[in-house]
């Protein structure tokens, strides 16, 4: 294996879970999901020489991956499941550790209504991202990251209530 | 709903997943709708010079007098030129690194202009193709036919004349507007619906 593989898969390893949250984010169904993780990974070996150690390397990964989430073309037109989340969960018997995975199973399945730019905005916040920092990654001005970040939260939560959830 | 409480139970998220080997950087196939064209685009070229090499057999097939002859080496020599310029600047588009580290915006307005000019450049030459194919055939009705062809156009008025030119023009046009859409315009329409959401306010 070649010194430069070795090095960025080192790299894309520490930071897999950045990959795995945004697949989850941008695709509904497990197949979809390892389909866009595995485009990411790729761009990302495509664009690693771009990569100069300027900026963090997270921060450079950031870029890429949601860029290739973006403009990701599904492989072919699998329908998304947007079956409520509740028919399965037995909400009263679930221990704290579960209350947390179903909570952000019900965000990932809440994000699914969102549009492209909606979900990078939502991607970016959670990732504690600060308005400039969201701004300068999406290419757009500060304070239209805040406005669409604002819309975008409230939009989520109306998603969320009306989906007969409450957190 | 407290987003604050999200962001740090995302946060606390670690999701376990295979690592990630040296096999998944092996994968040839993209899905980027850039990828996408990219292969259509090469497809074309496989199919474009099946047509030349085609069109070449063409005299000896149809037996062209030595003066039908010289006029169909011009319009080859023309197409072969406008299909060897297309094909340079494919072939510029297709070996440019596209930079997926700009910011979003800028990222995207590249893919969708240099996708657009790709398809716009890919309609002239499907139009000068068939233009000239067009001029050739008249050419060739005229000397090869011109017993036959006077007789027929004798009996035509030329209003009735233009109008079928006016005709096989719109028939050309809506032709190649229908196969480059078919063709590209699904990826074209994918980038700009991303533009038009980062643009909105």
């Amino acid at each position: 294996m070649k010194e430069t593989e070795k090095i960025f898969l080192s790299l894309i390893n520490q930071h897999k879970a950045i990959i795995h949250k945004l697949s989850k984010m941008y695709m509904n169904g497990a197949e979809e999901q390892r389909d866009l993780f595995q485009e990411i990974v790729l761009q990302l070996w495509k664009a690693y020489p771009t990569f100069k150690g300027k900026a963090k390397f997270t921060t450079w990964m950031y870029r890429v991956s949601l860029n290739t989430a973006l403009i990701y073309f599904k492989k072919d037109n699998r329908k998304v499941d947007k079956t409520p989340l509740d028919e399965n969960i037995d909400i009263a018997d679930v221990s704290d550790s579960a209350d947390k995975e179903e909570k952000l199973a019900y965000l990932y399945t809440a994000v699914q209504e969102l549009n492209v730019i909606e979900k990078a905005l939502v991607f970016l916040f959670l990732e504690n991202q600060s308005h400039r920092e969201i701004a300068e990654n999406l290419g757009i001005s500060e304070v239209n990251a805040r406005v669409k970040l604002n819309r975008t939260k409230e939009k989520l939560q109306f998603i969320i209530k009306k989906n007969g959830y409450e957190f | 709903m407290n987003f604050e409480d999200i962001k740090n139970e995302w946060n606390a998220e670690n999701p376990e997943g295979d690592s990630i080997s040296t096999d998944m950087l092996k994968i040839k196939q993209a899905h980027t709708p850039i990828d996408k064209i990219r292969r259509k685009m090469k497809h074309e070229f496989f199919y474009q010079m099946f047509f030349l090499v085609f069109m070449a057999l063409i005299p000896s097939i149809f037996g062209f007098s030595a003066l039908m002859n010289k006029i169909f080496l011009m319009a080859y020599a023309i197409i072969c030129g406008f299909t060897a310029y297309y094909f340079f600047k494919f072939y510029a588009f297709y070996k440019i690194a596209y930079d997926m580290s700009m910011d979003t915006r800028k990222n995207i307005l590249w893919f969708y202009y240099e996708m657009k000019l790709n398809i716009e450049l890919y309609k002239a030459l499907t139009y000068i193709v068939a233009f000239i194919s067009f001029g050739f055939l008249t050419a060739y009705v005229f000397i090869e036919k011109a017993t036959i062809f006077s007789r027929i156009l004798s009996n035509l008025s030329p209003i009735y004349i233009l109008l079928n030119c006016f005709v096989t023009i719109l028939i050309i046009g809506a032709i190649t507007e229908l196969w480059a859409w078919s063709y590209y315009g699904k990826y074209l329409k994918q980038v700009k619906k991303v533009v038009d959401e980062l643009d909105y306010e």
